[in-house]
């Protein structure tokens, strides 16, 4: 018998964005279990089910071929540079990987800076782009509420995600630069995907049907 | 930050006799179509890349053997004036791993066929995917997928529009993911954009038997790259009739897996359901021309590491030993 094929679905604002795409579609999450605290959620089709986890650990998931698909920004793929395929844009969850800086501070106003800090939960992305504007700076890695670091002097500006720019304001904080754009990806697991297509590709092509049903 | 620890693993008794019966196999299939085999010295001297095990032997760097191919090549161009056609090898090579679960030593066997400038390649190409062919009914899988692939379908059209560096690199690393949005996003304002895109479009849109071959039609680059489609086509025509039972052929256009290397033809072998592939080769054309030789290469290497760890894992794969 086969095993349950597994896709993984990130967390939080992707996840939040994804799971009523998919309500009425062959691939729409057990409404009980979407309620309780368990990780691992029955889809409408018996033999798929669909895992829970932290965007920033859902790559590892999918390269290791534990589960066969996964959906998740691109902005964590960048960073996270594992050897996974990409299989489609799906469009959603657009955002800015943005420099941001408290209100007045201008991009001049940080280049000029001897010694500049920048708090990031995206260390590769921004350095990347240090390396293109022929900037050094010291980085400040955050895990969380980075927005707070140019407030309480821990840096000078953060490079983080900007979706609508409510956050920044709330923060007085403003976009000095766009270092890149983001949306949430279809990965998969190459080797699974190499080896087993006629396997995975049906998975993909159900998902990416029921995505686009309702859009 | 990914956490990685050096991986050296014993091989305890089961695997250990798997790996001496796997070698003796192998090379016996070698030497059975001509190959002889060469077994070039454990220490290199040559330039050391990133990724070897480098120490010091008095003032010299030196550096474990990290590929086998390299160091055949350092070995023939120094010692033959004239290349030997077939030649064979088996061991180990010591390399950092890309993947923190991978081994920093590894089994290997495999052969590279050697050919003077300008005498055809094509026999030569379908003489190794034969016999890449043989080697899981000599391993005892149950059933394997043999992917054929061609660097130049995404070399050529990369030259032809001059793109090299950087943004040659990210298309490839597009490519790599399956990703023509990808590609689209890295050329966003480069004059061959549209053509690149829809090239990766073409190269993307199936990994199937022989009629995955017509998807070159839809290509901006299909009259470029006509001399490559119908070798692929004779290189079928060739090994279709001879395909043993338990394996498939699939043609896999856009395999841009050590593309820095290749220059045409590629080969993979997988095992359905297993994670990595199993061996891999390619034609080379580049590397003896490289050493000051007119010569040109082809080969392919059985990653014995990886069918060890797979017949533990995957033991289901595995027709049992009689």
């Amino acid at each position: 018998m086969r095993q349950t094929l597994l896709i993984a679905f990130p967390k939080g604002r992707l996840g939040d964005e994804l799971v009523p795409k998919l309500v009425g579609t062959p691939l729409a999450l057990d409404a009980g279990a979407l309620k309780s605290r368990v990780l691992r959620i029955p889809t409408a089709t018996p033999g798929v089910a669909v895992l829970l986890l932290k965007g920033a650990d859902l790559p590892r998931y999918v390269a290791a071929g534990v589960a066969s698909l996964g959906i998740v920004g691109s902005d964590t793929l960048d960073e996270l540079d594992m050897d996974l395929l990409e299989l489609a844009d799906l469009g959603f969850g657009a955002c800015r990987l943005s420099l941001c800086a408290q209100a007045g501070v201008t991009l001049d106003a940080l280049r000029a800076k001897p010694h500049l800090r920048l708090a990031t939960k995206f260390p590769r992305a921004t350095e990347a782009w240090l390396a293109r504007q022929g900037l050094t700076a010291e980085l400040v890695p955050l895990s969380s509420s980075a927005e707070l670091a140019p407030l309480l002097g821990l840096a000078d500006a953060v490079v983080d995600l900007v979706q609508t720019g409510g956050t920044l304001k709330a923060h007085g904080l403003v976009e000095t630069a766009v270092l890149g754009r983001s949306s949430a990806r279809l990965v998969a697991a190459r080797g699974a995907y190499l080896s087993e297509p006629g396997r995975i590709q049906p998975l993909a092509d159900m998902l990416l049907g029921a995505l686009k049903a309702k859009a | 930050m990914p956490i990685r620890t050096p991986h050296f693993p014993d091989l305890l008794f089961g695997s250990a006799s798997r790996l001496r019966r796997w070698e003796d196999a192998l090379m016996g299939l070698l030497e059975a179509h001509g190959y002889r085999e060469l077994h070039p010295s454990l220490v290199l001297r040559e330039s050391v890349p990133d990724g070897a095990l480098r120490f010091f032997d008095g003032d010299d760097l030196v550096a474990l053997r990290w590929d086998f191919t390299v160091a055949l090549a350092g070995l023939l161009a120094r010692s033959f004036p004239v290349p030997p056609p077939r030649v064979a090898y088996a061991g180990a090579v010591f390399r950092r791993p890309a993947q923190p679960w991978e081994a920093v030593e590894r089994f290997e066997v495999g052969c590279e066929r050697i050919q003077p400038e300008g005498e055809p390649s094509g026999e030569a190409d379908v003489e190794l995917a034969r016999l890449l062919m043989a080697i899981p009914g000599v391993l005892g899988l149950k059933s394997a997928i043999l992917h054929l692939g061609n660097a130049a379908l995404v070399r050529r059209p990369l030259e032809a529009e001059g793109l090299f560096g950087d943004l040659a690199d990210a298309v490839v690393a597009a490519l790599s993911r399956r990703a023509p949005h990808r590609v689209r996003e890295a050329l966003d304002g480069h004059p061959s954009a549209a053509r690149l895109t829809a090239h990766a479009e073409a190269l993307l849109s199936g990994l199937d038997g022989p009629g995955t071959l017509d998807a070159l039609e839809s290509s901006p680059y299909a009259d470029l790259l006509k001399d490559e489609r119908d070798r692929m086509d004779r290189a079928l025509k060739a090994l279709l009739p001879i395909l043993p039972p338990n394996l498939e052929l699939r043609v896999d256009l856009a395999d841009v897996a050590g593309l820095g290397f290749y220059t045409g033809p590629t080969l993979r072998l997988w095992a359905p359901g297993a994670q990595q592939e199993l061996a891999a080769g390619g034609r080379y054309d580049r590397l003896f021309p490289g050493l000051g030789r007119p010569w040109q290469a082809a080969g392919f290497c059985v990653r014995l590491s990886r069918l060890l760890d797979l017949a533990e894992t995957r033991p289901d794969l595995f027709e049992q030993p009689q």
